[in-house]
Order: C-alpha cells, then structure tokens, then sequence
C-alpha cells in the first residue's frame, strides 16, 4: 500500500466539509436571497398596479366611459401594463406589449405570474380593483370594476440576486481557503507529538534498545496507550533478544571449552613420546571429553527442540505420570548404585498428564539425576507424585549440600551452574534445569525449587489441572 | 618460572598445568575460581597468569582489573571463549598482555607464555646471552664458552631466573617462590643443591666463574650480560 499523508488526508477530509457547509449556505443564500428580492419587487408591482387603477378617470364622454389619466407615463419604459374595465375594453396599455391575450388566459384571478413578452423574461400582478368615479357625487360616486396588470422583467432582480450569492460563495470559498492553510498548520502543530513518537521509534535498532518518547507523547491520551504498548513490545523484545545473545554467548563459550577440553587432552598426548599405559589413559581421557561434549550438543539440540515444539497445541497426550517416573528411576539406577545412593518412587499410579511421554520421562529423569548428582554418598533420592486439589505435582527430593539463596533465583537459567567446577566435576552441563523448566513451561504447568545449604534440596513440578485427568 | 593457573574447567586447566609443566618446565599454582585466583595472585610471586574469562565467584575481567589497580604487573595470558572484539579491546584496555581463544593449541599456548615471560624481564629474543654464556629458552640448551651444558630441569629453570637478572642478588626464597607451586614443601637446601650443580656445570666448561653465592643473602650471575637480539 502506498504511503499516505495523515495530516493531507485530515486537511481534505475538513475541507471537503467545509465546501459541501459553503455549498449549503450559498443554497440557502440563494433562496433567501431571492425570496427577499421576490417579495420586494412583488410590493412594488402591486404598488404600480394600485397607482395605475388610482390613474383610471372618468372619461366624461357620452357613454360615461372611464379612461387613464398620464400616470403611466412616469413608469419606466420596460415595464408592461394593460388596464381593462369591466367589459373587457383596454383603457390603457404600454407600447411594447400587445396585450394579456398572449400570457394571461385566466383573467379573472389575481396574484403574480410569470410570462416570458417579446423574448424577456417578466413578473407581473394582476390586479381587480374598483374605481369610485366622482366619489363627491350622490350616492358616492359611480363604481367602475378595473382589471390591472402589470409586469417588470426580473433580469435586474436576479441581476441582484446573483451578485448577492456570488458574494456569499466568494467568501465561502475564501475562509475555506484561510481555514484550510490555518488547519494544514495547526494540524502539522498537532501531529509533531506522533512524529516525536515515530522519530523515537526510529532510533530503536538490534544495537540499541533505548526507545525514548517525548514527554510531549507521553502526555497525550489519545498516544499514551500506543507509548505504552510499544515500551512493552520492546520490553519483551529486548529481554527475549538478550536471552537469545545470552544462550548462543553461553553454548559458545560450553562448546569452546568442551571442544579446548579434548584438543588439549589429545595434543598433551602428542606433545612429547609416552608410554603405552600413558597413551591408553590419554585415550581414555579423550573419550570422556568427547562424550561431555556429544552431552552437551545433545542437550542443547534437546531444548532447543522443547521450545520449538508446535504440535502440543493440536495433539493430547495421556501419559501415566508415575510410569514415567518408574521408567527415569530404571535408566538412572547404574548411576546411583554407583554413588552407593537409593532412589524411592511413591505416589498417584492413575495420574495421567497432558505430555508426551518421551518429554515427561526426560523431565523425571534430569529431575532424579540432578538430585543424585549433588547429594551424598549413601543418601536416599525421593520422587513422589501427588495429587492436589487445582495441581498434580512431582516432587522430587535430596539431602545433598543444599544450594545457597542467591544462586537458587538462577537455577534453572541455561547454563547457570551453582558452583561450576562441582557441576562440571559430576558431569552436569548446566542445561539439565532448563530442560525441566522449557517441558513443564510447554505443559502450561510451573516449576519450583526450594533448598537449604547443608539440608538438601526439592524440586516441585505442578501441572495445572486443566493438563491431567484422574482415571 | 612460575605460573598461576585461574581456570574453572578443571579438565583443561590439568591440561594446561600438564603441559607448562612438561613443556618449559613451569611450575604452576592452579586456582577454580576468580576469588581463589585473586588471593594467589595478591600473595604468591608469579612470572605469569593464565586467566580465564568465565570464573564462578569472581569473571576474569574483574580480577584482572583488581590486581591491575593493586599494581601488580604480572604478565596476564587471558584464555577466552568469546571472539568479540569488543570483549578483547576491553580486555587489553583493562592490562591483559595477550589473549587466546578456545579451543587453542597447546604448542601456541606454551610459546605464549614463554615470550609474556621474557618480556615481563626485559628481553625479547628467545636466546638469552651473558658473556660466554648462552641459554636457548626454545631448546631449553645451554652452552658455554661453545661448549654444551648438560643441565638438570631444576638446574635450567635456576638458571633461566638468574639469567634474567645478571648482577641482582637472588635469594634462596625468591628462587623457590618462581620455582616450586605452592604445594611444594619449601626446603631452602634443596635450592643450595641445584645451585651448587648448575655452578660446578658451568663452570666446568670456562675458566671465569658464573654464579656467586653472597652469604645470607643469596645468589648473583656475576657475568657481562649481552643480550642477542
């Protein structure tokens, strides 16, 4: 889509308003304008009409006829007039009329007309009147039953009212034009706090995450959702980001000194002539370096895989919590055998949990050998399954050395081990955790951690309950 | 020479201590994490660190300015996993000497060490010569007056520390603190010994006398120095 101006599209919009209210009121002007004229020329006319029926005199001839005095003779020239008596006869008539044969069929009604005389257009009145003849007379006078017409062209009047609608359109057309200049800068004025607010957005890139809007753009309400909304974004963004630099800084920096780790042990073999017994030991060295580093990639190619993880939304699973449990405490059994230590599984055998079988079982197991990894020679591992009200939880519990309070926050960050060179002695990649919380955070379920130093330590693992049903 | 190991993967720190060991004879202290790397580097004499970057308790960029504000100027070898070049600015601005990044070789990381030490005293070439006198750092062969020098590893690395400071008086715990770790068992004889031999060795192949011994004080190479170039 093609980019357009907000504030060209603002001003447009007003003033194609504004044009259409000017339009109405050089409408409205119009008519009124024309009425006013109208009713104006309409008084004269009859007024012309009334001086030409007060112009009608005896004619004192034999036939006691009426006649026009010379007053029509003072009216303009333009003007029409016809004067009939009773009888029909024309007492008087102008010069440039034939008469109201052509234009006036129905003579007996009075009022205005229109009537288009020798190619003009005219506005005439018709008016009955009765003329007293010699009022002073016996009887008062004679009366004398007079039809008047009298018609003006109306050219000047529109003449009028043109001129006055004319006025009133420039003048629209002229404040439209102020007011659309005054908009274009008010509105520029108006909008700098959205392009304060674009030109702050602008400035955050993948290097710099500092996105500073005006005071100006905070200030304003129909804005401060939209500031808030994109510090949010980009809140989460640079915190995802970092987490991402994070993770790929700290699998660098795991795999680099795995991979130091085996090319020194192997280069140390080389470095000068051993005997069998050294070179077999070397070996064996290298192997174990090769096999941490294998766990590593493994590991990593494992939460990676958990994170991605689509089809969990679309595809339920139930899986038998316990069985899971059952099964992690048989593939770690060599291990705490090893250590001479015991692993104790209790708990709900009809729980079943909305998770693939294959993750839950990963999740059991790097809970129970992490718990064997930092507990002591000889003590016992416990993992029990229990069901609560709005949860079922697993928890799994050691009496090893304990983790201290300001490490426990970190525990299961990837990578984060509480105390390195014990972690790495015991064979943990610091991804152990992160796998449990990624899997339980997949489940919809939360993961928590509590622990005393020199107490041990328990992992608790709650699935919600919307996640399992209890057969 | 001795070395102080801050390396918190203690697989490659045994390694590494295995081979400055072996290699040019180093004794080397080893410390897990930064804050027992730290109080090494404040008590002992060293003639280098090799400090990783990642340590628990205390990261090596840290420590490293710690001791630099102290003025210590031990040479520093910063082993890295990182490649930024943000990270390696920062970390020669802060006093490193030199760096290298994992996975190195160990051969590099042994003529590394070995050149940060020569400079750390002054000199550049890997053949120190004083007078008749002339030791390959890289052979580890000494010959004097033309004449090869056989030499027990103590006796060389002796020889090496005293090389590096003609006409100073050396004590006896001077030699043990750059010669032994820290979990040798200190026993001032042990170095009377070694010094004996090296002299009766060298002096064996010139008729000019190499080592002095001041009573109560301790040792000088009372030879011209002439360093090669």
């Amino acid at each position: 889509m093609r980019p357009y101006s907000l504030t060209r599209r603002l001003v447009i919009a007003v003033l194609l308003v504004e044009l259409l209210s000017a339009m109405a009121i050089t409408g409205l002007a119009l008519a009124y304008e024309r009425h006013t004229q109208f009713h104006a020329f309409d008084i004269m006319l009859r007024g012309r009409a009334y001086s030409l029926l007060g112009a009608v005199q005896d004619a004192e001839d034999a036939g006691d006829n009426v006649m026009l005095d010379g007053t029509e003779r003072s009216l303009p020239s333009r003007d029409i007039y016809e004067v009939t008596d009773a009888n029909g006869r024309v007492l008087g008539r102008s010069s440039n009329w034939r008469g109201s044969g052509d234009v006036a069929p129905n003579m007996n009604d009075d009022g205005i007309f229109r009537a288009k005389i020798n190619g003009r257009h005219y506005r005439a009145i018709r008016v009955h009147g009765v003329r007293i003849v010699d009022p002073g007379d016996k009887g008062g006078g004679i009366p004398r039953h007079v039809t008047v017409i009298y018609g003006s062209e109306t050219e000047h009047v529109w003449d009028v009212i043109t001129d006055a609608v004319e006025f009133y359109a420039m003048a629209s057309l002229l404040l439209l034009a102020i007011s659309g200049v005054l908009m274009f800068w008010l509105l520029n004025r108006g909008l700098e706090p959205l392009r304060q607010l674009a030109a702050a957005a602008a400035t955050v890139s993948v290097d710099s995450w500092e996105f500073a809007p005006s005071e100006q753009a905070r200030g304003i309400k129909e804005l401060a959702p939209l500031t808030g909304a994109l510090e949010t974004v980009l809140h989460g963004l640079k915190r995802s980001f970092q987490q991402q630099h994070q993770f790929v800084s700290d699998a660098a920096h795991e795999l680099k000194t795995a991979v130091a780790v085996a090319k020194s042990s192997v280069q140390l073999l080389t470095m000068r002539h051993r005997t069998a017994m050294e070179y077999e030991a070397g070996l064996e060295r290298c192997q174990a370096d090769c096999e941490r580093m294998e766990e590593i990639v493994a590991k990593m190619l494992t939460l990676a895989r958990v994170e991605s993880q689509e089809e969990s939304k679309s595809v339920s699973h139930a899986t038998k919590l316990l069985d899971c449990v059952y099964a992690a405490g048989e593939q770690l059994a060599t291990v705490a055998q090893e250590k001479g230590m015991h692993i104790s599984i209790d708990g709900d055998d009809a729980v079943v949990v909305d998770v693939a079988a294959e993750q839950l079982q990963l999740l059991c197991s790097n809970l129970i050998l992490n718990a064997l990894q930092h507990s002591t020679e000889g003590s016992e591992v416990r993992a029990v399954v229990q069901t609560r009200r709005h949860s079922v939880d697993i928890r799994v519990e050691d009496d090893g050395s304990g983790i201290e309070p300001e490490m426990l926050p970190h525990v299961f960050d990837r990578f984060y081990r509480s105390d390195p060179s014990r972690s790495r002695k015991t064979g943990g990649t610091g991804l152990g955790l992160a796998i449990c919380k990624a899997i339980t955070i997949r489940a919809h379920g939360n993961i928590d951690i509590v622990s005393e130093l020199g107490r041990g330590t328990t992992v608790t693992v709650h699935f919600p309950v919307s996640t399992f049903i209890v057969t | 020479m001795r070395v102080l190991l801050i390396e918190d993967e203690r697989r490659l720190a045994e390694n590494v201590a295995t081979a400055l060991r072996d290699g040019p004879g180093f004794a080397v202290d080893y410390a897990e994490d930064g804050l027992i790397g730290l109080d090494l580097a404040g008590n002992q004499c060293y003639d280098l660190i090799v400090l990783d970057l990642m340590l628990p308790k205390l990261d090596g960029l840290s420590l490293l300015k710690k001791i630099r504000t102290k003025g210590d100027r031990t040479s520093v070898l910063i082993l890295t996993a990182k490649g930024e070049a943000t990270s390696i600015v920062e970390l020669l601005n802060a006093g490193a000497d030199d760096y290298l990044s994992k996975p190195f070789d160990l051969g590099e990381l042994i003529a590394r060490a070995k050149a940060l030490i020569r400079r750390g005293k002054g000199v550049a070439s890997p053949v120190l010569r004083l007078a008749d006198l002339e030791l390959n750092t890289v052979e580890q062969t000494v010959y004097r007056s033309g004449k090869a020098v056989e030499l027990s590893p103590m006796e060389y690395r002796i020889l090496e520390y005293l090389i590096h400071r003609p006409r100073v008086i050396v004590s006896k715990r001077e030699l043990l603190e750059h010669l032994y770790d820290y979990n040798w068992e200190h026993h001032s004889n042990v170095i009377e010994a070694h010094v004996s031999n090296l002299r009766r060795k060298l002096d064996a192949a010139s008729q000019q006398p190499s080592i002095e011994t001041l009573r109560g004080r301790g040792y000088r190479m009372v030879m011209d120095r002439q360093e090669s170039q």
